[in-house]
């Protein structure tokens, strides 16, 4: 395509290491990143930051098959309200997928990824898998095909992979040690057997780097998933991290195990308890010194349709897509378009940036401790949403080095039947709750009843930036609450490690 | 003697491919074995291959009627402590 490249606007210093770009944000995943890989997913929701307020993602659940069991997950499990990898509603036959990747490609133009995740392993069902991706290729050629796996059949797949204009791979990389491996894998399909404990976690974790290898000697970009697991691989991740990018791998994604007895998995009926919000942030933060960590992921399911954080799979059912007549040539035209449209956007939001990041690195640096903010907003980089209307909020990190990204939290986060969730909880006790350790949230607008909690939670609401970039709205709140003199002393609920 | 696909079974394809008599076949509500095809893997492999790769405990059963996979035996999860998570469950 003929998009201008990054690296056209005024790179502000491009050396200099990562996290502290000069950009007054330091959110830049990208920054460290060559050109060639930076231009490949400049418009990948799933491997861009800032290209995932703007563009949206699918993944058609064509793959049930699986070669290994992982604690985390339960095959049994199939709920149209759950939102978490390997959870889907309706599995599509290679024909189907095709079809309704195209319904959405013309419906949601901005939709520029295909990615098939499951809901078992994608490579542990070749036939379906490969198939939809063939076809794609040669009638939808202007969307991106990606895949992930566990890795254990990727070596064998690594050339067919190849063959079908595939440029992004995610392998889930959880451990690189058996010991470990065996307290997450209870086993694997290999060989004609079933493998149990640390043999089989081995063979996987050879097959795994194995892969790596194979698909970056290829020239196919990787990126790695790990879940993290407290008490098994927490304290493990920040080598695994080392290693897969010394190997090539350019991105990390590092994701809270998601663990509730009502799943029926081993991790949840077993008491085994996810991250909290900061632990998994200081993870993030310890291996971001080495690799370029990806922290806007929402764990989506094997058939999540549209933009990250939303999933509007429910318009594209079989029965509704089999009434859609699609012109896909046209469709195509207007694709184009409007791709076009929303890079000069970004690009104009980049340069944006660069020029802010400058003024700010002239201006007097603040001596103040960071604080961490929620952000409501439908995407294009801008405050925009109703706090009611939030389905999650974005949080931000202010600090004298700048605002930088730290993750998403759910608004509607359900009681998990816990003795600290109390039955009479309201929604938006929940969502104040999955606030904590915030001290101000940026919306369009707010009602009076949730702007009294906020303020008796000690978060402080803040509507007068609708429509405004949420970085600089981010930063513009930041210096307020300094020149008020609020961030000279730690509030009560600060973050420990902050 | 052949094997047989019960009700638990969650329709996830993985034994299909791998019988060496292609007797597993796609069927509603769940897949199901033909039972004059079935070998029970003799003189292929060693051990049950559908049973191998079944990621259900209790799916599949063998000739004798019993699991071949018995609860725990996959998830790692001991029955009782299932049973206690699913009372624990229902009781809210």
């Amino acid at each position: 395509m003929q998009l201008p490249v990054l690296n056209e606007a005024p790179a502000p210093a491009s050396k200099g290491g990562c996290s502290a770009s000069s950009c007054g944000t330091t959110d830049n995943q990208m920054d460290s990143l060559p050109d060639s890989i930076r231009e490949k997913v400049q418009n990948h929701p799933c491997y861009s930051e800032d290209a995932h307020h703007y563009f949206a993602r699918m993944h058609v659940a064509v793959a049930p098959a699986c070669n290994i069991q992982c604690h985390y997950c339960n095959r049994k499990y199939d709920c149209a309200n759950e939102s978490r990898p390997g959870v889907v509603s309706e599995l599509l036959t290679p024909d189907q997928a095709v079809k309704k990747t195209m319904a959405v490609a013309a419906t949601i133009p901005q939709m520029t990824v295909l990615g098939i995740a499951g809901p078992g392993d994608p490579l542990a069902n070749p036939e379906r898998t490969f198939e939809t991706f063939r076809r794609l290729s040669e009638e939808a050629p202007d969307i991106k095909l990606c895949v992930s796996t566990n890795g254990l059949a990727l070596p064998d797949s690594v050339e067919e992979l190849s063959k079908h204009n595939i440029d992004h791979v995610t392998i889930t990389i959880n451990t690189v040690d058996p010991e470990i491996g065996a307290k997450i894998y209870p086993w694997i399909f290999w060989n004609n057997k079933r493998i149990k404990g640390k043999k089989g976690a081995k063979i996987l974790i050879e097959q795994q780097q194995k892969g790596l290898e194979m698909l970056i000697a290829k020239g196919i970009l990787v990126k790695v998933n790990s879940v993290m697991i407290p008490g098994v691989n927490d304290k493990h991740l920040a080598e695994v991290s080392k290693i897969v990018k010394s190997k090539g791998a350019f991105l990390h994604n590092v994701m809270p195990l998601i663990a509730e007895a009502e799943h029926g998995t081993f991790y949840g009926v077993m008491g085994q308890r996810g991250p909290t919000p900061d632990e998994l942030q200081d993870l993030q933060d310890s291996c971001s010194g080495d690799m370029n960590m990806m922290r806007h992921c929402r764990q989506c399911r094997a058939d999540a349709v549209g933009l990250l954080g939303e999933d509007r799979g429910d318009e594209f059912t079989l029965d509704k897509i089999e009434d859609m007549e699609i012109d896909y040539q046209a469709a195509m035209e207007k694709r184009k378009v409007i791709h076009q449209a929303i890079q000069a956007e970004m690009d104009g939001k980049r340069l944006e940036k660069a020029e802010k990041a400058q003024q700010f690195k002239q201006e007097p640096k603040l001596s103040t401790r960071p604080v961490l903010m929620a952000v409501a907003t439908s995407g294009q980089g801008v405050i925009n949403m109703h706090f009611g209307h939030a389905k999650e909020f974005l949080i931000y990190e202010a600090s004298p080095e700048g605002v930088r990204f730290i993750s998403h939290r759910k608004a509607d986060q359900y009681c998990g039947g816990d003795s600290t969730c109390g039955d009479g909880e309201s929604v938006l006790q929940l969502t104040i709750r999955a606030l904590a350790g915030c001290e101000a949230v940026l919306c369009s607008k707010i009602g009076y009843e949730p702007w009294d909690m906020l303020e008796a939670a000690g978060i402080v609401p803040n509507g007068e930036h609708a429509m405004e970039s949420i970085e600089e709205a981010v930063m513009a709140v930041y210096k307020e609450m300094a020149a008020a003199g609020k961030l000279d002393e730690k509030p009560e609920a600060a973050r420990a490690s902050a | 003697m052949a094997v047989k696909i019960v009700e638990s079974c969650v329709n996830c394809f993985a034994c299909e491919p791998v019988c060496p008599s292609k007797a597993i076949y796609e069927a509603k509500p769940h897949f199901l074995v033909n039972s004059k095809k079935c070998t029970e893997c003799e003189g292929d492999y060693p051990v049950f291959q559908c049973a191998s790769i079944c990621p259900i405990e209790g799916a599949i059963l063998n000739s004798m009627g019993e699991a071949i996979n018995p609860p725990g035996s996959l998830t790692g999860i001991p029955p009782e402590k299932m049973a206690e998570a699913m009372a624990e469950l229902q009781s809210h």
